[in-house]
């Protein structure tokens, strides 16, 4: 029994030797909790680890502690640890809902931070469009980190082997339709490759609604969608290939699916409207096809140049706990993520579009695709956050979009119904938010 | 020092040692079960999306489950259906293939655990596997089933893709994993005293009337058990359907359960979401009992009665 305790505490304390890198100075500083989406063994993790201990050699004060997990862990990890008060000093987030979170108190203002160091951070480098989400009552709660866009993507090869040049790619919704009809390519009855889909990628109900003016909900966040325009341009969706058979475009589409690839890095389609970041699995899938991206075309009157953009805001914590220090730790290297350098720096390492434009330009020097990109980045609008259906343009509204697709129901049925599911969730969500 | 308080003494500390020992799992029970379930009662009662604070609603979360919202019945209909069926037919395949597998013919070990291997594979990589089989253009099992379309002039079944199809293609895949029913059916199998069956042969019963009158009948307590746990474990039922068809096609695979977790996780209801739980958790509870009251057809071996 003796030997047994004896062993166990001399078990225990070499482990508790172990524990201690002996890096003493570390302990002095300030521990600052940073949490990322690069987990150890991501592409991203050594060039993040990097930059964070680049930060850390520079500093006398402060030493930034770096959590990476993975993409899809990492929005239920923030959002436990933001509900229980136990969140980073700094981390990511999504830019749309920042002002929910400002209201319950969890993020430090960055206007005042801003006010008392002005030279911290060149505000006027960011989009005011991405600005404008992170507002709350005039004041900034977090900054935009990284941007999304989506535009067209077009494979030049498709093009010359239908005897198009790049002159032809469409701007307009007529065009669009003329040119996809000459890039199909049919061979008995199954689709071989086809010119251009509405539904296909990332192109959205809600992003082609954009471009007409309209959208789901008015300014009092009442929905919409029961308008003659909005039936017109869920139809124009659905008639789109209309020609084909049902069963002809599920085949196409299950084939394409069974690639595992996206449709238009697999050469299946000639065009569709995707995020930059296909640009990204193009060039790291080696394609050697040739392709160019543009604008979303718009419809022929009165169209309006707008994409579906997103993107994180990297925001900081307050738990109720008065952690000044932390608070100015995390301001540090807040400062120190927005800059110049470390911006251009995250660029390469994630291969996203980050928020701050002065940057992206340098990256995207000699790079006509990014440089693209890069354009249509200033057309991107973020969705509206609706405190009732967070999930709007997803869970809500899916369903009906796909028995609209299928057939199942008209495109005013679907909408009509889609409408009714919003209303109704207005109505319980405002029963239960009664002050 | 009398005797009496030295014994107290020692049976305070035996006692004391006994609550040391149990401790850590007087913690979990305390920590991470009681609490929880406490908990989710009184979010019940609240608005909270799991940022601010909650604040009290009353019964509102339950009163608009009950009275507005077309969701919830709808996903309500969907597990109903599941649990009525896959239930029963859970139970059938599980004896079935415990009757099959109570031979002795050579190799049985081999197949008892063929069939009991679902059980070891995860459920994700599981569902992952079925959704490339029943994969309606390309999938292995239109593939075999292609001579009988051929034959009857039909159109491939969708499985999964069709609304009409979809819950009893998510049952059907269910089976696969019947083999963890069957063992224990094939244990209470092994139970049964072979007099029994020994002095059926000499009244002159054939294989058909010993299932009927020794086997099923003594396999009674073990289908019975089988059946509660199946009828909890339906209601429960989400990940297949979560990994396999998100809910659809049209939502007639978005069972309860998953309208939960979307309360919670997408809607940040908290609240609700908390209060379909103690909703499902007091229907189940109402079904258990009426189920219980089978317990008079089931035969326990050596009961007086």
């Amino acid at each position: 029994m003796k030997k047994l305790l004896l062993f166990l505490i001399a078990l225990s304390a070499s482990i508790a030797i172990l524990g201690c890198d002996g890096n003493t100075e570390e302990q002095e500083k300030i521990q600052i909790d940073f949490w990322h989406m690069s987990p150890v063994g991501s592409e991203s993790y050594t060039g993040t680890k990097d930059i964070i201990n680049a930060f850390n050699d520079s500093q006398d004060t402060y030493f930034v502690k770096g959590t990476g997990y993975g993409f899809w862990d990492y929005w239920d990890k923030i959002a436990v640890a933001i509900s229980s008060r136990t969140a980073p000093d700094i981390g990511f987030s999504t830019i749309d809902d920042v002002p929910i979170r400002a209201e319950a108190g969890v993020l430090y203002n960055i206007s005042d931070l801003i006010a008392s160091d002005p030279d911290g951070i060149d505000i006027d480098e960011l989009y005011q469009s991405q600005l404008d989400f992170a507002t709350y009552e005039d004041d900034l709660y977090a900054l935009p980190f990284s941007a999304t866009t989506r535009v067209l993507y077009y494979n030049l090869d498709m093009f010359e082997a239908a005897g198009l040049t790049e002159a032809d790619v469409p701007t307009t919704w007529s065009e669009l339709e003329t040119v996809a009809k000459l890039l199909d390519v049919v061979e008995g009855d199954e689709i071989q490759q086809l010119g251009f889909d509405p539904t296909y990628g990332n192109a959205t109900y809600h992003g082609w609604l954009w471009q007409t003016g309209l959208d789901f909900f008015d300014d009092d966040l009442n929905p919409t969608l029961n308008t003659q325009g909005h039936i017109d341009v869920l139809q124009w969706m659905i008639d789109f290939n209309s020609e084909y058979s049902r069963s002809q475009l599920t085949a196409f589409g299950d084939a394409n699916a069974m690639l595992g690839i996206n449709p238009f890095a697999g050469e299946r389609v000639a065009m569709i409207v995707e995020v930059d970041g296909l640009y990204q699995i193009i060039k790291n899938a080696g394609a050697t096809f040739n392709y160019g991206v543009t604008q979303i075309p718009v419809p022929d009157e009165d169209g309006i140049r707008v994409n579906w953009g997103s993107g994180f805001s990297v925001e900081m914590y307050d738990n109720g706990k008065g952690e000044d220090d932390q608070k100015a730790g995390a301001w540090e290297f807040l400062k120190y993520l927005m800059s110049y350098d470390v911006q251009m720096e995250l660029a390469e390492v994630n291969g996203w579009i980050m928020a701050h434009q002065g940057a992206m330009e340098t990256v995207a020097e000699g790079n006509p695709i990014l440089e693209r990109l890069l354009e249509e980045v200033a057309y991107a609008v973020d969705k509206r956050y609706v405190p009732y259906a967070p999930s709007w343009h997803g869970n809500d509204w899916q369903p009906y979009y796909s028995q609209a697709l299928e057939g199942e129901l008209s495109a005013a049925e679907a909408l009509e119904a889609a409408r009714n599911n919003y209303l109704q969730k207005k109505a319980n969500w405002e029963a239960t938010h009664q002050d | 020092m009398s005797k009496a308080t030295t014994v107290t003494k020692l049976k305070k500390q035996e006692n004391l040692i006994g609550y040391l020992f149990a401790s850590p799992w007087l913690f979990g029970l305390i920590v991470l079960g009681i609490f929880p379930i406490f908990m989710s009662l009184f979010f019940s009662f609240t608005n909270y999306n799991m940022i601010s604070a909650p604040t009290i609603v009353g019964f509102k979360n339950y009163e608009i489950l009950f009275t507005n919202d077309d969701l919830f019945w709808k996903s309500l209909g969907n597990t109903i259906y599941h649990v009525v069926i896959a239930v029963p037919l859970g139970i059938v395949v599980g004896v079935g293939l415990a009757l099959l597998l109570n031979n002795k013919i050579r190799g049985m070990g081999v197949y008892r655990t063929l069939f009991y291997l679902p059980n070891v594979v995860s459920v994700v990589a599981m569902t992952l596997l079925w959704l490339w089989l029943f994969q309606p253009n390309f999938g292995l099992i239109n593939e075999l089933f292609k001579p009988l379309y051929d034959l009857f002039d039909m159109e491939p079944l969708g499985w999964y893709l069709d609304q009409k199809l979809s819950k009893l293609t998510l049952i059907l895949m269910g089976l696969w994993t019947a083999g963890g029913s069957m063992v224990i059916y094939l244990a209470a199998m092994q139970d049964i005293p072979v007099t029994l069956y020994e002095s059926a042969e000499i009244d002159g019963a054939g294989w058909l009337k010993k299932t009927i009158y020794i086997t099923l009948p003594l396999m009674t307590p073990s289908i019975f058990f089988n059946f509660i746990m199946g009828l909890i474990g339906s209601f429960q039922v989400f990940t297949i359907a979560y990994i396999m068809t998100s809910g659809g096609p049209s939502r007639s695979t978005y069972y309860y359960a998953y309208y939960l977790f979307d309360k919670m996780m997408i809607d940040k209801a908290m609240g609700m979401a908390s209060a379909m739980a103690w909703i499902l958790l007091v229907m189940v509870l109402i079904v258990t009992i009426f189920a219980l009251r089978l317990n008079k057809y089931v035969f326990y071996l050596g009961d007086e009665s």
